[in-house]
């Protein structure tokens, strides 16, 4: 079996366990959990491609997600518009802002991209939370055009309330289940396939690939835009999920949890990113009684898995 | 014209600023290819560690200065000591060292939130009044940060340029690999590199908050602009960094005056966008010829 036929097979048969979850714990904490599990594993796998396999260091991963969330948001609440092609429309969208941003940056060197993106992110940030004038005024008060620092709430949503009554959040579980094995298999896709292939040799004779033809710049454009749909999508399933978006999505400290997923999996693998995101996750749940030292553990696991165990976990069982 | 002076007054106060902030970051950055994202942590330290010791123990001015600048370069030794040391020679030097220190970074945040708790606080190093010159105000404030930051400046020029140490510095900047072969110990070099950047963010970090107020993630803005003048100048370029830190501040403040506090920002990173469409490798970066 090659390996992509195996990663497939090893996703499907996954998603397939993870479909029977619901029937056994019907709890809607776990549910919920997971759901927001599904969510994480469908950025952080695309973060991953951009990462770790094209070499962009991008730090705009989250920004382009609030353009997702926001999009559909916004097209929902002021364009009175369906969740399902508010979505669609959003991570179109997604994908026109991170060619933009990749146009600007990707002509540039790894540590200006990091600082260039970075630096986009906080400029979004800024304009959301700094916009104060008031737009509309629903009865809940002033609401500027982008939200402002209360964001959006009260759009609308996927529909299963009328479907499955008070099981709803099954509904969204399947989804987000379902997003999270097109995504996963997409990338396994990019990894095994010939995109992963050109960015191998790019790697490792930049001169023999680039004089056969293999140009870094089309490369990468190609992986940063296509991921920006898959994340732009799990922005958009965010906002159906949660009913509210705001300008926490750009905080640093889900950034820094997101990266630490990657790094704690094991960049540029298959399976590294769900790992660490599912192991994070886990370790998060169980420090919540210490809420105050979050902070100092997410930093704490970020420079110790750098420093000490640079391939991530995936990278132990290959050693 | 009282305006424009008056305009010219701020932005240079902003732009001192900047650059005490800025010429640690492009140091680092020259020696070892390391951009830290730790800076802004260690800018909230050194304002946070100046207060403790006026306003707790009581102390004066510059002893407060001192105890922020020893903690600075305290922390940066640690820094390379745990984070740099065992990281040089891995693969993917810059990238990894770069998500090891927004860890680090992160942990030292937090270190601040839980020593000096959460509240905004004032920053005690302030000197009242001003010099009135011809319908133009000139706070001591101002002139205090301005003067600091020659002094800083000044300092690292000579230290760059005089001192032995300063050439080890920049023959490891260079090249890294003839340094060493010339007898230069590299890992010393890096030691004192990060000594003196941290000691310079807390230096800086005290002025930036005897401006801006104490709070423990008041280190990420100036950071993050402290970066762009870094991209700006070309990366590791510490005369360039200076400058560019200047003309960017006199630049915001006119933003600022022209159309209001909350753009300036954009405004700022839309120029620096369209700086590095036009030049990649930076405004004073001269062009590596890397051909693949």
């Amino acid at each position: 079996m090659t390996p992509l036929r195996r990663d497939i097979a090893a996703s499907i048969a996954l998603v397939a366990a993870m479909a029977v979850v619901p029937l056994i714990f019907d709890t809607r904490y776990v549910i919920t959990q997971l759901t927001v599990f599904f969510i994480w594993g469908i950025v952080v796998t695309q973060w991953n491609l951009v990462l770790g396999v094209a070499g962009i260091f991008s730090l705009a991963q989250m920004a382009l997600f609030a353009v997702g969330a926001y999009g559909t948001a916004m097209l929902a609440y002021y364009g009175g518009m369906a969740m399902v092609p508010a979505m669609v429309i959003a991570s179109l969208a997604t994908v026109g802002v991170s060619l933009v941003i990749g146009f600007a940056c990707l002509r540039l060197k790894g540590p200006y991209v990091a600082l260039l993106t970075l630096a986009i992110a906080q400029m979004l940030y800024l304009i959301v939370v700094n916009d104060t004038g008031c737009f509309t005024n629903p009865p809940s008060g002033c609401l500027p055009l982008l939200g402002g620092v209360r964001g959006f709430s009260r759009f609308g949503d996927l529909g299963f309330r009328d479907l499955l009554g008070s099981k709803w959040f099954v509904g969204h579980y399947y989804v987000g289940l379902g997003l999270l094995l097109v995504a996963q298999v997409f990338c396994a896709f990019l990894i095994r396939g010939p995109l992963g292939l050109a960015f191998r040799a790019l790697r490792d004779n930049p001169g023999y690939a680039m004089s056969r033809g293999v140009g870094r710049l089309k490369y990468q454009l190609w992986v940063f835009g296509l991921s920006a749909f898959f994340t732009g999508l799990a922005g958009a399933f965010y906002v159906a999920h949660f009913g509210v978006v705001g300008p926490i999505v750009f905080s640093v400290s889900m950034l820094l949890f997101l990266l630490a997923m990657i790094v704690v999996g094991g960049m540029g693998t298959v399976w590294g990113p769900l790992l660490g995101a599912a192991v994070l996750m886990i370790a998060d749940e169980g420090l919540r009684e210490v809420g105050d030292w979050r902070e100092i553990g997410l930093g704490l696991v970020l420079a110790g898995f750098v420093i000490l165990l640079p391939r991530g976990l995936v990278g132990l069982r290959r050693r | 014209m009282d305006v424009v002076l008056q305009i010219l007054v701020s932005g240079l106060t902003i732009g001192a600023m900047y650059a005490a902030s800025t010429i640690g970051l492009a140091l680092v950055y020259g020696a070892l290819n390391m951009l830290n994202m730790a800076q802004g942590a260690l800018l909230a330290f050194g304002g946070y560690v100046c207060m403790y010791v006026m306003d707790s123990l009581g102390l004066p001015a510059p002893l407060g200065l001192l105890a922020a600048l020893v903690t600075g370069g305290v922390l940066g030794l640690a820094i390379y000591a745990l984070v740099t040391r065992p990281m040089l020679g891995s693969a993917n030097f810059e990238t990894q060292i770069f998500i090891a220190t927004i860890g680090v970074g992160s942990v030292l945040q937090s270190a601040v939130l839980h020593l000096f708790g959460p509240q905004p606080k004032a920053q005690p190093l302030q000197i009242p009044g001003g010099l009135t010159l011809g319908g133009v105000t000139l706070p001591w404030q101002n002139v205090l940060i301005m003067g600091v930051t020659a002094l800083m400046l000044a300092g690292v020029a000579w230290l760059l340029g005089r001192t032995r140490a300063g050439l080890a510095i920049r023959a490891t900047a260079q090249n890294r690999v003839a340094a060493q072969l010339m007898g230069i110990r590299i890992g010393r070099v890096y030691a004192q590199v990060l000594m003196l950047s941290g000691a310079l963010a807390a230096v800086s970090g005290v002025m930036v908050s005897s401006l801006s107020g104490l709070l423990p993630t008041m280190g990420a803005d100036p950071m993050l602009k402290a970066f762009v003048i870094c991209v700006v100048a070309g990366l590791g370029n510490v005369p360039g960094a200076a400058l560019a830190a200047l003309v960017l501040g006199v630049l915001e403040a006119v933003i600022q005056y022209l159309f209001g506090v909350q753009y300036a920002f954009a405004i700022l990173l839309a120029l620096v966008i369209a700086v590095l469409i036009w030049r990649p490798y930076g405004l004073f970066g001269t062009r590596q010829v890397v051909r693949l």
